[in-house]
């Protein structure tokens, strides 16, 4: 009986037990009006009520939601769980960093596609793509492209309209299924794919803005197998690819600076081709060779990337379990990283110098590739329930990732909202995007087996335009949440 | 008895103090007659009494008749008065003393002052018993005479010890002047005789005077006046609880008690009514009672105040010793009375008896005869120590890795390869590990992108006959399959790769065109037989057109293809019970477009063959039939070795891929129909090493993971789930291989009986393909 009355006792204190936080934000826009001191909140409090105060704090009309930041982490218990947790004494002034939370984004548009869309990328404002162009893209002048399995490049505008397509094979287009593509700039496109070249395109647009031209200028041979992946240096007009064959290969995009192409892997050597294809297309692109081929993976190559801040720089993955890094000015092997799993796909997050890895295994794994690491994987981020085969950085976190995976989502990923089991760091996803087509059909929660028809094969993720996915589903869909972004 | 030993003492003293003998004279005269017949007594009973005693006795007897009788009853305060005593006191004594005890004098004679003797006692140690124990030492032990005798001297008597009691000094007049003056309470001018104080009465004392003279009951706290307390008031109440006049009843006999009267009365003299019937003697306890014994089981416990401990057995006794003393041991008459008593009466169980010594004991005899023997038998017992077998069921269960530890390998559906219609029947992962070919029911054989499931080629070999088997050629430089539909083989290059490849591999199909048009066509009378050999043809031009290379045309259903490790042989078994036995398997010759068939006659017992490999590393040929697996030495046309799994009907087998470089022997999986996964080790029998039956269906599929580099197998059943198995094999002849079931893969749906009908894994990966009824094929990892 005392006992209880002890007990009752202590919940009452610790209802009412509070701490001094001090509130800060790096985000100019919500930052409390002048150096607010510490206040002193009641511990029971969850993220939800820190954040009601501050925007009370903001006197701000229309309530944002916050996340709070103590330490690095997400704060995703009662402080007082927090503090017990973390052995911190109530006492204390816990220094709490709050940003603009995630909102669910929100599907915007679908675009429908004759086949499984593998690849797509933006051309905004934003992208990378734009980043170089004399001429800058327009707010609502965004394009996005799209490459299909049925070979064809489509360029979209906004409002779901084919501007322009690429040529048909006998036109000088991809003989077969489109992997990857990308913007050079606002009027060149690479694209590679199953018929093992890679192919740079000029992208011109009518002045009304509502159809263009995709011409070939350029067809790059090198590969013996199908190509998966393409990273595009546009400052530097380099190209790498990762292919099935078990090489990296280093391009130009410039014609000048690309070598003859290797004459045994040209399409007309072929005894058969002859007969089946009919290679005698009207526009003949030149057709050169790589700028080297790295080989030193031992089983297909899934992706491969440039270093985000350092061009001379490369990273790949394969499905021999490894991640490597290439000096891409000697063409030579730097380092070579291997993991439990065969690894599909692969990001960069240069402020934190992590390399994110999708595997095969179902999760994300961030691997530190500097030589200092005494860790190959400092995080796993868990959830999704099949390959992940793209990624992609937020634009405006540095903390952000979005992953499409076979299991027909989209996952995004805040590398701060973690938490200490046995495996090591381990993060859980903030969102899922699943397939709108899925919803449509009727079977929204459903999980498919396998991710049969809902596979995602293509990220995204543009400041301007939002979360663009391609898929299994025959469409591009975007997703878009208002302030989506939290830009620490 | 006792005035008559009185009055003896008292004749002695008369003799021994002369100068007294006139004061104590007067009480031997009422002790006369009781002398007398003591004395008749003494001599009746007692032959041993003393004659100098007699004498004194005869003596006191005669000369002091006349003494007053005063103090007969008065106990000898004088010492010396004592000293007679004893030896007078002889003759009263029991019977049973005996004649040695008289002799042990308890004084010594001593002269005195006169010449005459003396007797000198010993001093007397007062026993606990004794009550003289609390006499009080300081009393005065003169007797009842009057304390004037004592006047002319100083003292006043003695103490018990024989010290005077001197006279306590009286008051000077004036003192006794003022004393009289001033009564103290209780003053009674009295002087105590005994202490010679001047007495005075205690508070109580005067109370009791008081009351006594009051005529008031003396007794302490009662008192005579207390109030009346009426039980029974006698005061009449005005108004009764009832007015009704007394009924007549009161007054008359009850005529129904005299009528039950007279029927006891009558019954009691017809003997019906026993009126005192002596109660029935209640012996046996009553069975509803119950009765504890609460030092039944009495353990020891720290003394405290709520445990009451047992109580204790009394020490056994001098009565029960061997040698008790003789005053315990029963007289003849005693021991008559114990004889002839009822047992139950007896109050001891036995007799005490005497034995001079413990040898002399009865039960001495064997003594030490026994001792010896129970020393001889300790001696000589087994020291043993016989422990029970106290086994854990769960420690007999072999020790089995956790699966968790054993990762990785498959466990969830990544990819789902929709396109074929109706079954698919057969597929394989090519060499590299990116492609998926599959072949089914609809005539089909189609290529797909192994990771996202993209069909990238699909050939239409036939309308009506299934897909049965396709098989990559296991080779990296070309890519070949093979293909068989019904009763062709054919042979693809699907125009997927690169052209470098291709061209190798179309190179490497044409290359034998070459050599079948050189080998010497079969005369007519050849190419009627039956088991000739056929010669491979071009495929149609539409075939052509689609990637097709070569056609094996076997005449017989093509059940089961398997290449050779270097991709230039591969063996084709036709397990049709209408086929032809000596046609039934057939090797294929890559390089040359060369068939062949090995065996010439049905193999003995166990049916038409239904599958066969090449070993992966030796020149060896597996061919299973439905009971027995046969190795063949293709190099020296051998029957190696025969395995019996014996399963009822085996479907499929499948060969370590390492075992035989790495353990020195070969470990073979076998599946069977009559649901059975067996696991031999050609090393260790021609039995299986383990069974394994965990599947509800038959198996249909038995395949190890190739190049073992994950020590996976798996099966495929037709209930629709596949297994996946750790098996791995150490390079360690002694140690057995280690089997873990992992995983079971559920997923595929049975169709029409049937479930997974095929399955492969990947080369390099953990990853597991399976072919099901259901018209889908599965990519698990």
């Amino acid at each position: 009986m005392n006992g209880d009355h002890e007990m009752s006792g202590d919940a009452s204190q610790a209802a009412q037990r509070q701490v001094r936080v001090q509130l800060t934000s790096k985000q100019e826009d919500v930052a409390l009006p002048e150096n607010t001191g510490p206040i002193l909140v009641p511990t029971g409090l969850r993220r939800y009520a820190l954040s009601t105060l501050v925007n009370n704090l903001l006197g701000s009309e229309k309530p944002i939601p916050f996340e709070f930041l103590v330490n690095g982490a997400f704060l995703r218990t009662s402080i007082d769980e927090y503090l017990t947790a973390n052995g911190i004494s109530a006492e204390t002034t816990l220094e709490i960093e709050y940003v603009r939370a995630l909102i669910p984004p929100l599907h915007i548009a679908s675009f429908e596609h004759d086949d499984w869309v593998s690849s797509v990328d933006v051309l905004s404002a934003t992208s990378p793509a734009a980043s170089k162009a004399s001429a800058t893209v327009s707010p609502g002048q965004e394009r996005i492209l799209s490459g299909s399995y049925d070979g064809l490049l489509r360029v979209w505008n906004m409002s779901s309209q084919v501007v322009a397509t690429s040529p048909a094979p006998a036109d000088g287009g991809h003989t077969a299924s489109i992997k990857a593509a990308k913007f050079i700039s606002p009027n060149a496109i690479a694209s590679t794919g199953l018929d093992r070249t890679v192919r740079v395109w000029k992208y011109a647009e009518h002045a009304d803005g509502f159809s263009g031209t995709i011409t070939p200028q350029l067809e790059l041979y090198g590969h013996k197998s199908a190509v998966n992946s393409l990273a595009v240096h546009a400052p530097s007009n380099r190209m790498l690819t990762g292919s099935a064959d078990h090489s990296v290969g280093f391009w130009s995009t410039k014609k000048g600076d690309a070598p003859a192409a290797p004459e045994n892997l040209l399409p007309s050597v072929a005894s058969r081709s002859a007969k089946r294809r009919k290679v005698g297309s009207s526009v003949s692109a030149p057709q050169r060779g790589p700028l080297s081929l790295m080989s030193a993976h031992t089983a297909p190559v899934s992706a491969a990337i440039f270093d985000a801040t350092d061009a001379t720089v490369g990273y790949s993955t394969s499905w021999d379990h490894s991640l490597r890094t290439w000096d891409l000015v000697t063409g030579s092997l730097v380092d070579t990283r291997s993991t439990a799993h065969a690894l599909l796909s692969l990001e960069h997050l240069p402020e934190h110098h992590l390399l994110a890895a999708g595997t095969s295994a179902r999760h994300i794994t961030l691997i530190d590739p500097r030589a200092s690491a005494t860790t190959i994987a400092a995080m796993t981020l868990r959830g999704h329930t099949n390959a992940v085969v793209s990624l992609a950085r937020d634009p405006q976190s540095a903390y952000g990732l979005i992953s499409g995976s076979h299991d027909g989502t989209c996952r995004i990923w805040d590398i701060r909202a973690t938490k200490t089991d046995k495996d090591g760091v381990v993060g859980e996803s903030v969102y899922s995007i699943g397939r709108k087509s899925q919803e449509e059909a009727g079977r929204g929660e459903a999980k498919r087996v396998g991710g049969e028809g809902v596979k995602v094969f293509g990220v995204c993720w543009d400041a301007a335009v939002g979360i663009v996915s391609a898929g299994e589903d025959k469409r591009i869909q975007i997703n878009r949440g208002e302030g989506v972004l939290s830009s620490v | 008895m006792n005035p008559s030993k009185v009055s003896k003492k008292r004749k002695a003293v008369t003799r021994d103090v002369e100068e007294d003998a006139g004061v104590f004279s007067g009480e031997e005269l009422t002790a006369e007659g009781l002398d007398l017949s003591d004395n008749a007594n003494d001599l009746s009973s007692d032959e041993d009494s003393d004659s100098e005693v007699e004498l004194v006795d005869e003596f006191s007897d005669e000369e002091e008749d006349d003494e007053e009788e005063l103090d007969s009853d008065e106990i000898p305060s004088d010492g010396e008065d004592l000293k007679k005593a004893p030896e007078l006191d002889m003759p009263t004594m029991d019977k049973e003393e005996t004649s040695d005890e008289e002799e042990e004098l308890n004084y010594r004679i001593e002269k005195d002052a006169n010449g005459n003797d003396r007797f000198i006692y010993d001093e007397i140690n007062p026993d606990d018993n004794s009550d003289l124990s609390d006499v009080d030492e300081e009393a005065n032990t003169i007797g009842n005479i009057p304390l004037s005798f004592y006047d002319q001297y100083p003292h006043i008597g003695y103490d018990i010890n024989g010290k005077k009691i001197m006279r306590p000094a009286k008051g000077e007049a004036l003192d006794s002047l003022l004393d009289s003056i001033e009564v103290p309470k209780g003053w009674t001018g009295l002087t105590d005789p005994d202490t010679g104080k001047p007495l005075e009465l205690s508070q109580d004392e005067l109370e009791l005077l008081r009351r006594v003279q009051m005529n008031e009951i003396t007794a302490d706290g009662y008192d005579q006046y207390e109030p009346l307390l009426e039980w029974f008031t006698n005061k009449k109440e005005v108004m009764p609880l009832s007015a009704a006049p007394e009924p007549k009843r009161r007054f008359v006999p009850s005529k129904h008690e005299a009528k039950r009267v007279m029927k006891i009365a009558k019954a009691i003299k017809q003997g019906r009514i026993l009126p005192y019937k002596p109660p029935a003697e209640r012996e046996e306890v009553d069975e509803n009672v119950m009765s504890y014994d609460i030092w039944a089981d009495e353990a020891e416990r720290p003394d405290h105040i709520m445990n009451v401990p047992a109580p204790k057995l009394p020490p056994p006794g001098y009565e029960e010793s061997y040698h008790p003393p003789p005053e315990y041991l029963p007289d003849n008459k005693e021991r008559k009375a114990w004889e002839e008593a009822d047992p139950e009466d007896r109050e001891q169980e036995y007799l005490p008896q005497d034995f001079g010594s413990l040898r002399k004991v009865p039960g001495f005899e064997n003594f030490v005869k026994e001792k010896f023997e129970r020393c001889l038998d300790l001696y000589l017992a087994p020291r043993v120590r016989r422990s029970k077998l106290n086994i854990d069921p769960e420690s007999l269960l072999p020790k089995l890795p956790s699966p968790e530890e054993l990762k990785p390998f498959p466990t969830a559906c990544a990819t789902l390869f929709r396109g074929h219609k109706g079954r698919v029947r057969s597929l394989a992962v090519d060499p590299s590990g990116v492609w998926l070919a599959t072949g089914g029911d609809d005539g089909t054989a189609r290529v797909w992108e192994l990771l996202t499931g993209r069909q990238l080629w699909s050939v239409k070999l036939s309308e009506d006959e299934a897909v049965n088997v396709v098989r990559w050629r296991p080779t990296k430089d070309a890519v070949v399959l093979a293909i068989a539909t019904g009763d062709d083989v054919y042979l693809a290059v699907p125009p997927i790769v690169d052209p470098e490849v291709e061209k190798a591999s179309l190179e490497l199909l044409d290359a034998g065109w070459g050599f079948a048009a050189t080998r010497p066509a079969p005369n007519a009378a050849e190419a009627n037989k039956k088991n000739n050999p056929p010669t491979w043809i071009r495929p149609s031009p539409a075939l052509a057109d689609a990637g097709v290379c070569a056609v094996i045309p076997l005449r017989y259903m093509v059940k089961s293809i398997s290449w050779h490790r270097r991709g230039d042989y591969f063996v084709t078994v036709c397990p049709g019970s209408s086929t032809p036995a000596s046609v039934a398997i057939a090797i294929h010759t890559l390089s040359k477009h060369l068939t062949q068939y090995p065996f010439r006659r049905r193999l003995k017992g166990g049916g038409p063959p239904q599958t066969a490999h090449f070993h992966p590393s030796k020149p060896i040929l597996f061919v299973a039939n439905q009971r027995t697996i046969r190795a063949y030495d293709l190099s020296r046309q051998l029957l190696v070795k025969i395995i019996q799994p014996g399963a009822r009907w085996i479907s499929s087998f499948d060969i370590h891929p390492t075992s035989s470089t790495a353990a020195g022997g070969d470990n073979l999986i076998v599946g069977s129909y009559d649901r059975r996964l067996l696991w031999h080790d050609l090393e260790l029998s021609q039995r299986p090493y383990k069974t394994l039956r965990y599947h509800r269906k038959a198996i249909r599929s038995v395949r190890f993971h190739p190049g073992g580099r994950y020590p996976l197998f798996a099966d495929a059943s037709d209930d629709g789930s596949l297994q996946i198995f750790h098996g791995s094999v150490t390079g360690d002849m002694l140690s057995n291989a280690s089997i873990v079931p992992l995983k079971v893969l559920k997923g595929h749906k049975v169709t029409g009986e049937l479930g997974v009908l095929d399955l492969d894994w990947h080369p390099k990966e953990p990853w597991c393909v399976s072919a099901g009824a259901d018209g889908t094929c599965r990519l698990w990892m």
